[in-house]
């Protein structure tokens, strides 16, 4: 993990006066900064444990496999086959559509960047779209997908009305958090990828595209990596966006529209995990508690999952990994 | 014309289609802007500079404009959200006044106290804590942390000291701010350690060698030395503590109430609401146009204050910069 | 080799060119999309699951919830077909829509199954929940101790409408009442709070909560069958001028089929 090595970076640690010397309050204050370390832990600890003991008590094969069914008495039947089916596919639509455009925007500032004032204006949009609230992306895109334009993209009621939600709706809003940590990754890849590089290769003659192409984006894979899997577990966490572009219909079932197999799921509505929670809630349908645990149980371990993922990546990669700060920061707006 | 299309691309044509894709992002973003301001106009004009003010419980209001069809008159986008801002400063203000205390704690102790066993658990910790969806948060508060407030910290004496004015459930204030400080204080913790570490160690080397002890050449000398990191980190967890619309829909009482200070130890736990819970509460009336106006208008001023927060940070850091260099 | 690839890239432009065509040309079932009342929400759904059966293939349901106002907005924007609603038309309903009747429900007042109450008397339901008396003490009959916890619905509800006009006398429940927004949430809350009071559809009220009489009327099917009990309502089925299409087979299917009479009368009340 590129981020812990840092922070793990051997300092020259002064011989440490004993505690004896010092004040009262630097005494306290010192316990307290040691309490505050050690209780981070011991939240994480308790939080993965409750999760986990809850979890499993409700989570089977049997759970995992099979599909949410209607019913008034939710903790005896039903599974979370189609949230955790639903989760993927927004995920995997998210990431199509936020990679090639974070990538393509990483190189252009980096490699291009002309006119200036655009190259800027391109720099604070996403530094925008990284600190807007997600439920204010999924008012817009509600509101956008609801234009007659995009009914191709969702379904069309008989009264005229588009119904916006859909799970090409959903993915297209949720690759909007997808961007920053891509574009960010890659750029600060770039950006310290030997000068050198370049040079060799535009004295060898090739143009500035084949560079990009041949030399740069090879040798910045691992921060594309990183920066991929960040922005998966941005999506995999967040709620309201799919919440608001999935429909907040009763069946938390895949929905399909129209008669193509594939487009249709894309363009029907369902749930994904986050939702799926959100309504077995007391917040939300509320009567499935049970089922809401385990499904919290299911996207906990995605969540570490990726996270081991994110290390690796990064932990295998050459030029400029980012920082400790700078992952958590664009990995966790979930 | 594949032929064509196999041959290398130019310089010019590469440029081009990258710097479209580049644009693709702004143009969503001036799009979105556009659109929730010209949607949130509405409300804005019939209500004027009352909307900020404070009147009757904003929910109510809503509830009302459900009845007002098609083609809403003046009087259906009546609506005074002060309950709705008070809630958001209040639950943002709170979780970032105890977050900060602790993330400065943390992360000091991170780089500066930890062991190394301890720093390769912790470290993962916080990146664990920080990735965790909101809607986990939300069902830990709401099936644990508020069950045991209701059962246990509300006594039936504080239920009836405001039972004419609210009911008390163990969801509210208390739940809320306790959750979202546990949401921002990792982030805080991540930023302000990798801050920390970029301090030159001899800064503080030297304060220790004029006989001051690590705790305080930390305090006195690195702190000071990453001040606009640590506004900017707290500029960043203020942004996402006022967007947080799930985890607030979960824990807070979903009552437009606010909370009196004035009312003592009561005060922790009467119910609350904000404005980006407000919106997804409200999220399957938006096709009444009232109603959808006035969730734009919540919108626009989440927009406006997430902008606020960080034109603001980069504000603060500018002056700072000067004092330091090339020093984030 | 160059022959190859250019067929390839042709072959494969026209399958997706195919795909891309395909739903236009494949017969799309009708689909009926219903949003509204989530009182009414477990008959509609069982009726579409029973009406998808007899009509195999020729019509697919979208059902949503939200109360019966988001259902009448909804229907009136067109955004979908019918709307379920739990209410009688009010003035304020925008023009032009039609409310067919489908079938009949009753609304019970409800307290929590530790709290035995047994009934009420209009004016002393009228005093819980305008606010007026706030604690269980001052409830004759009453076996809970301490503060009312008052459970209401959103303003989304039919069921609240209906039960404002038929039981509470056209008074309005006391904004300090928790708001729920459905049927199932209520009846939760009121299960896991001793304190609790609340009202629901029959179909919620009859299960794991305690119904409580009316005016010395037990909120029972007998007694609502028989007219006796006064907070009998309907349910409705609206569309936006007359229905038409598969929305009015639908309609009229369940108005007039044995099938459908038989699954209203599992846990509510036919028309006639």
């Amino acid at each position: 993990m590129s981020g812990s090595s840092q922070v793990l970076a051997t300092r020259a640690r002064p011989r440490r006066s004993s505690l004896r010397s010092w004040r009262w309050s630097d005494r306290i204050v010192y316990l307290l900064a040691w309490f505050s370390g050690l209780a981070l832990c011991l939240v994480a600890g308790a939080l993965i444990l409750y999760l986990g003991v809850r979890g499993i008590e409700y989570v089977s094969p049997s759970l995992l496999f099979s599909r949410p069914t209607a019913g008034v008495d939710q903790s005896q039947i039903g599974g979370i086959l189609d949230p955790l089916l639903g989760t993927l596919l927004v995920v995997v639509i998210g990431i199509f559509i936020a990679t090639p455009i974070g990538v393509a925007s990483a190189v252009w500032i980096v490699e291009y960047g002309r006119p200036r004032w655009l190259a800027r204006a391109v720099e604070s949009s996403i530094e925008i779209v990284a600190g807007t609230p997600d439920i204010v992306i999924a008012l817009f895109a509600l509101s956008l997908f609801q234009l007659g334009l995009f009914g191709f993209l969702s379904f069309t009621a008989s009264g005229g009305g588009v119904y916006g939600r859909s799970f090409l709706t959903a993915g297209v809003a949720v690759s909007l958090l997808a961007i920053p940590p891509v574009f960010l990754a890659t750029r600060d890849g770039l950006q310290t990828l030997p000068g050198h590089q370049r040079e060799g290769a535009f004295a060898l003659g090739k143009t500035r595209v084949a560079t990009i192409r041949r030399v740069l984006l090879p040798g910045v894979r691992p921060n594309i990596g990183t920066g991929v899997t960040l922005g998966m577990g941005r999506i995999i966490g967040d709620t309201a966006i799919v919440f608001l572009l999935l429909g907040v219909g009763a069946s938390q079932r895949f929905d399909f529209q129209g008669g193509t197999p594939g487009l249709n799921a894309l363009r029907g509505t369902g749930a994904t995990l986050t939702s799926y929670i959100y309504t077995t809630s007391p917040a939300g349908e509320g009567n499935a508690p049970q089922k809401a645990y385990a499904a919290a149980f299911v996207l906990l371990l995605m969540v570490l999952a990726l996270n081991a993922f994110a290390g690796f990546v990064a932990g295998r990669g050459a030029a400029g990994k980012m920082s400790f700060g700078d992952r958590v920061r664009f990995g966790a707006w979930a | 014309m594949l032929e064509r299309l196999r041959h290398p691309w130019s310089d010019r044509r590469a440029e081009l289609v990258l710097g479209a894709a580049a644009c693709s992002v702004c143009l969503a973003i001036g799009l979105m802007i556009a659109f929730v301001a010209v949607r949130a106009w509405p409300t804005f004009a019939h209500n004027g500079l009352s909307w900020l003010g404070a009147g009757s419980n904003p929910e109510h209001q809503i509830g009302k404009m459900l009845y007002t069809g098609p083609h809403p008159p003046a009087s259906a986008y009546r609506l005074s959200a002060w309950p709705l801002i008070y809630g958001t400063l209040l639950t943002s203000g709170l979780a970032l006044v105890f977050g900060m205390g602790f993330a400065l704690l943390a992360a000091i102790f991170l780089v500066e106290f930890a062991p190394p066993a301890v720093r390769r658990v912790l470290v993962p910790v916080v990146r664990l804590l920080a990735g965790v969806p909101s809607v986990i948060y939300g069902l830990v508060g709401i099936l644990v942390l508020a069950p045991f407030v209701g059962n246990h910290l509300i006594s039936p004496a504080q239920k009836r000291s405001v039972e004419y004015v609210v009911q008390l459930d163990g969801t509210g204030l208390i739940g809320a701010v306790v959750i979202l400080t546990l949401m921002i204080t990792p982030i805080m913790v991540a930023l302000i350690a990798d801050a920390l570490n970029t301090v030159p160690t001899a800064w503080r080397e030297g304060a220790v060698a004029l006989g001051v002890n690590p705790l305080r050449a930390t305090l006195a000398v690195s702190l000071r030395a990453i001040r606009p990191a640590i506004v900017a980190a707290g500029a960043f967890a203020c942004a996402r503590a006022v967007g947080e619309a799930v985890v607030i829909a979960m824990v807070s009482g979903g009552n437009a109430f606010t909370p009196k200070p004035w009312d003592g130890a009561v005060f922790l736990f009467e119910p609350l609401l904000t404005l980006a819970a407000s919106i997804l509460n409200n999220a399957d009336a938006l096709s009444a146009p009232a109603v959808g106006s006035t969730m734009n208008a919540f919108a626009l001023l989440l927009l406006f204050s997430a902008f606020v927060l960080s034109l603001g940070s980069y504000l603060v850091k500018l002056p700072l910069r000067r004092y330091h260099g090339g020093l984030r | 080799m160059k022959r190859i690839r250019r067929l390839s890239a042709a072959l494969t432009l026209s399958g997706v060119l195919g795909i891309a065509v395909l739903p236009a040309i494949a017969v799309a079932a009708s689909v009926i999309t219903i949003s509204g009342a989530t009182a009414s929400a477990p008959l509609v759904t069982l009726l579409a699951q029973k009406y998808v059966k007899v009509k195999p293939h020729q019509v697919k349901f979208k059902i949503a919830q939200g109360g019966a106002n988001v259902g009448i907005a909804d229907v009136a924007a067109g955004r979908v077909s019918v709307a379920d609603v739990s209410r009688d038309p009010l003035p304020s309903d925008p023009s032009g829509l039609k409310f067919y009747p489908i079938a009949k429900y009753f609304v019970c007042v409800v307290t929590n199954t530790s709290n035995p109450l047994s009934n009420l008397t209009q004016a002393q339901a009228q005093a819980i929940f305008t606010g007026k008396v706030r604690d269980w003490s001052q409830v004759p009959g009453a076996s809970a101790h301490g503060t009312i916890d008052l459970i209401s619905r959103t303003s989304s509800a039919g069921v609240l409408t209906t039960f404002q006009q038929l039981l509470l006398g056209n008074k309005t429940v006391s904004s300090i009442a928790s708001q729920e927004p459905s049927e199932g949430l209520l009846q939760q809350k009121v299960k896991s709070d001793p304190n609790a009071i609340g009202f629901l559809s029959d179909y919620f009220a009859l299960k794991g909560v305690n119904p409580v009489g009316y005016n010395g009327v037990g909120c029972s099917v007998a007694n609502a069958v028989s007219g006796q009990y006064p907070g009998v309502a309907h349910f409705y089925e609206v569309t936006r001028g007359p229905a038409s299409g598969a929305s009015k087979a639908f309609i009229s299917w369940i108005v007039h089929s044995a099938a459908a009479r038989k699954i209203i009368s599992t846990a509510w009340i036919p028309l006639s």
